[in-house]
């Protein structure tokens, strides 16, 4: 196929363009979906196809092809090139490409796992839903809805530019999912859900905490707590989060806001803020493609879709602005490295400044000093979402709490949202624990623009915020 | 592949893969769905331009063998490609026992709706004339204020096309197309950033850009100098149809779904013909509008669509459903067949399982103007200006709803006042419509394709 891509780049530069990059995604991913006795959904999809982009003048443009046929493979090349050649002469901010070294992939590029999902047959992986099911039948009480998931994503991806890169990797994502809802004696429905993904084969399946029974386990043990769950109270709270909910609040709010596409253009409140203190010294945030998947888990992203290799990108270090993250153009505007962040959900969209990894770095408390400095408040946990605006304002949903007296955990409370604007929250940071979690996956992911879900990783410690905008019952 | 000709051209794809498949498993029911969808976008960011034009085609392949159930799909429509997805639906239904015992066949054949009314010469705009709107929007926009330093600007043409076949006979294919723009302003004043956004999407005639940029800087601009509530308290809440639609579409657009209802995951389950809103509020999921943008013959698995009332003067009246939740409850599908379907839609639903949403909903409109609605709120209340952020992250379960308003006012003693600073507001999608203390007469088609007018509430929490 390389050779396809390789014609497929020539072409386009014969037709004008100063630079051309091809990528071939051959993508398996399937799904399993239990819900209650029925089986709702067990799919496969076969996703594979072919993106072009063409710059001319520093301009984009893209085009793509479910066929990898050479004829319709330089008909998406001549459609790119069009498409940049047409927009050129609009364009007022120009981000063009400099020739340099090409990448070169090797076979260790692919993260090797002890067990590739390729080698289980369904019913292997039927099984593992089932027992997620039953355990969380087990621990739950007054159910009236238990979903069990299990998704995988595995293929080739390969990659060339008017550099002659040679890129061709395995990409990977498992992950197993287990929702409950149960009904309160009041009638009010309330959620326990539990799970995680990334780049694991599927031994991690049968790790402690992480096997069909932990996870439905966990995700009945919530929801019948929850049962007697109190609404969070409205106001401004003192707050701990846990570490999946500090990877949302890196991700979302943070991390979207250091993508330098929003920087070159103005928008994001970070722009020419490089230097600049911006938190307590107990905030650091980092990106990487290559994170310690054993130690921490995660997403394996050794190369983004530019062919640009995956690194560690420190952005914020003890509250200081360091880098932003980039594609090959916004790191050449702004001259930085580039940092491996260009990425597309599939070849049908081009690839934009995406996340791979991004986490807070741990600090050195314990969880019961990190509730002991809390002192009075909501320990926030877990999450159904987040979101953020261009001026920093961000909202995220956790899906539980507790509710927190002089160190004391005092009672459950029900989903709660936390709001506020990020360059004010990294200011109340107060310290972080000694643990370090990635948490990603096959279901759900990130959106941006009309690409959504790329998956991502986000984690974190728990974190001691001083003071958060709770939305809750006056 | 062109518009004309398109049907019949994936209609001859989907029978030839449904008598391949045939021939693979004579004891099988077969269903096999064909995409294609072609789409030009143009987006013009602070003067950085991204363009890109392409055509997204796959296929999708459900089996079942007595209750035992597959799908499979494939990107391309290449008979290799269809071929491919029915191999690999029958090797998931050969190869697991999991069944479906409430699984009772595909859909049944029944007459086609009508398509939406396409203005054929959306078909003839290059991208030089995207480009240029995207220009003339950020022109605009500029020339409303100094403080306007970001405007993003983005054009998209799309037209696509589908056929479904199936062992039962259906033969049914669809098409449509629609231009669409969007213009989005940031105003920065020291430290402070405001925005706002202004779109336009039309299948029956071609965009309507002039003014929007005009429209969307004026707004930003004028949320500066922004106070804050200083205030937690339950207040009335003024939504604009912006915002309405958001909070109809994440609420009642989600819980009224069948398999939510037959699955007990929706509040709405037990309450057919109960009082569920205020008497003013009707909503009706339109499947045939002439000129709405979810308009379809037939929805994703060949059954026509249709319209269809879900609430009417506050009573619950009905829910929307496919062919499989239809006949779990009793009345058959609705036309709500969805592949990936929802608030954002995706291009490739050849890759989605068919699933359940809404094609067009639309809130009727009441009597009162905006302002009038305004001059209703004695005392203290908050107006709403569009989509607060994290609405589409709330639980349709339990209802439950905290959100960030960003573009808001202070409305005092019967009139608006001046923009507040980002507030939460929190409280219960369905304790609200039963709050419901107002209905606009200024219904507008939203953002992600639901027309509503502006609706007050009461009963929710505000903390700024």
């Amino acid at each position: 196929m390389i050779e396809v891509l390789q014609k497929a780049v020539e072409y386009g530069e014969k037709l004008g363009a100063q630079f051309v990059d091809a990528r071939y995604d051959d993508l398996t991913l399937r799904t399993l979906e239990r819900t209650d006795d029925t089986w709702k959904d067990i799919q496969v999809k076969s996703r594979m196809g072919v993106g072009i982009t063409c710059y001319v003048e520093g301009v984009s443009g893209y085009s793509f092809t479910a066929s990898s046929t050479m004829k319709e493979v330089r008909a998406a090349a001549q459609k790119a090139f069009k498409m940049a050649r047409a927009s050129a002469p609009a364009a007022e901010l120009r981000l063009p490409i400099t020739k340099g070294s090409p990448s070169k992939s090797a076979p260790s590029d692919t993260l090797r796992v002890k067990i590739h999902p390729s080698e289980r047959d369904l019913a292997y992986k039927v099984d593992l839903v089932n027992r997620t099911i039953e355990a969380a039948r087990e621990h739950g009480a007054n159910i009236k809805n238990v979903r069990g998931l299990y998704g995988e994503l595995h293929g080739r991806k390969i990659f060339t530019n008017s550099e002659g890169s040679s890129v061709d990797w395995n990409y990977l994502v498992t992950d197993m999912r287990c929702f409950v809802i149960s009904k309160a004696d009041s009638g009010a429905l309330v959620i326990g859900l539990e799970g995680n993904g990334g780049t694991f084969g599927l031994e991690y399946f049968e790790s402690k905490g992480n096997t069909p029974e932990d996870v439905g386990g966990e995700a009945g043990s919530r929801a019948k707590e929850q049962l007697k769950a109190q609404p969070c109270p409205a106001g401004n709270l003192r707050a701990l989060i846990d570490e999946r909910l500090a990877g949302v609040l890196a991700h979302e709010s943070f991390g979207h806001l250091s993508e330098a596409d929003f920087v070159v253009t103005g928008a994001s409140p970070l722009t020419n803020k490089i230097g600049s203190r911006l938190g307590t010294p107990e905030a650091s945030i980092l990106d990487s493609g290559l994170p310690d998947i054993r130690k921490t888990g995660g997403l394996w992203v050794p190369f983004d879709d530019q062919g640009v290799r995956g690194s560690s990108t420190t952005v914020l270090d003890k509250g200081v602005l360091l880098h932003y993250l980039h594609n090959r153009g916004t790191a050449e505007r702004l001259s930085e490295r580039p940092t491996g962040n260009s990425r597309a959900v599939s070849y049908v969209f081009p690839p934009i400044v995406r996340m791979t990894n991004t986490y807070f770095m741990p600090g050195n408390l314990s969880e019961q000093e990190a509730l002991e400095k809390l002192d009075t408040g909501v320990y926030a946990i877990q999450s159904s979402g987040g979101q953020v605006e261009g001026n920093g304002s961000f909202l995220f949903i956790a899906v539980r709490g507790y509710w927190v007296e002089h160190g004391e955990i005092k009672y459950p409370l029900r989903e709660v949202a936390l709001s506020g604007n990020i360059l004010e929250l990294l200011t109340r940071v107060e310290g972080a624990t000694r643990d370090l979690h990635i948490q990603s996956g096959y279901f759900g992911g990130c959106g941006k623009g009309d690409q959504s879900p790329l998956p991502v990783g986000l984690g974190g410690p728990k974190i001691v915020i001083g003071n958060v905008t709770f939305g809750g019952k006056a | 592949m062109e518009y004309e000709s398109i049907k019949d051209e994936l209609l001859s794809v989907a029978d030839t893969g449904l008598k391949f498949a045939a021939k693979q498993d004579s004891s099988a029911e077969f269903e096999v769905y064909v995409h294609y969808g072609s789409v030009s976008r143009v987006e013009l960011d602070q003067g950085m331009v991204t363009a890109k034009d392409g055509v997204a085609a796959g296929c999708a392949v459900r089996v079942a063998k007595g209750k035992r159930l597959g799908f499979a799909c494939a990107s391309g429509i290449s008979t290799a490609r269809v071929k491919k997805a029915v191999e690999e639906s029958l090797s998931v239904v050969n190869s697991v026992s999991a069944e479906d015992d409430k699984f009772s066949g595909f859909c049944d054949p029944k007459k086609a709706g009508r398509e939406c009314k396409f203005n054929r010469n959306i078909l003839g705009v290059e991208v030089d004339e995207l480009m240029r709107h995207c220009q003339d929007m950020t022109k605009e926009a500029r020339s409303v204020d100094p403080r306007v330093k970001v405007v993003t600007a983005e054009c998209r043409v799309l037209w696509d096309s589908y056929a479904v076949a199936n062992s039962r006979g259906v033969q049914q294919a669809s098409r449509s197309g629609s231009n669409r723009c969007l213009v989005y302003v940031m105003s920065i004043d020291g430290d402070e950033r405001k925005t706002a956004y202004r779109h336009d999407a039309a299948c029956d005639r071609l965009l309507h850009t002039e003014g929007l940029g005009k429209e969307a800087a004026s707004e930003a601009v004028g949320q500066h100098h922004a106070k804050k509530l200083e205030l937690t308290s339950v207040l009335p809440t003024l939504w604009g149809p912006e915002a309405a639609a958001a909070y109809v579409l994440s609420s009642l657009g989600q819980s009224a779904h069948g398999r939510a209802v037959v699955e007990h995951t929706s509040p709405l389950c037990d309450m057919m013909g109960a009082a569920i809103a205020g008497e003013g509020f009707t909503l009706v999921d339109e499947g045939q509008r002439p000129d709405g943008l979810g308009t379809e013959a037939v929805d994703a698995e060949g059954h026509p669509q249709m319209r269809n009332v879900i609430v009417e003067n506050g009573i619950l009246k009905g829910f929307l459903f496919n062919t499989y939740y239809g006949r779990l409850f009793g009345v058959g599908s609705t036309g709500n067949c969805s592949r990936g379907g929802g608030p954002f839609g995706t291009p490739i639903p050849y890759e989605s399982v068919t699933g359940i949403s809404a094609k067009a909903l639309e809130v009727s409109p009441g009597t009162k103007t905006h302002d009038q609605l305004v001059s209703s709120i004695d005392g203290k209340g908050i107006l709403i200006a569009d989509d607060p952020m994290g609405i589409f992250h709330s639980t349709m379960s339990t209802g439950q709803f905290s959100v960030v308003a960003n573009r808001v006012y202070l409305i005092e003693k019967g009139s608006r006042s001046y923009p507040l600073q980002p507030l939460s507001v929190a409280g219960n999608y369905y304790d609200g419509f039963k709050k419901l203390n107002g209905v606009g007469s200024n219904a507008t088609l939203g953002l992600y394709g639901v027309r509503s007018p502006s609706l007050v509430f009461d009963g929710f929490t505000v903390v700024g």
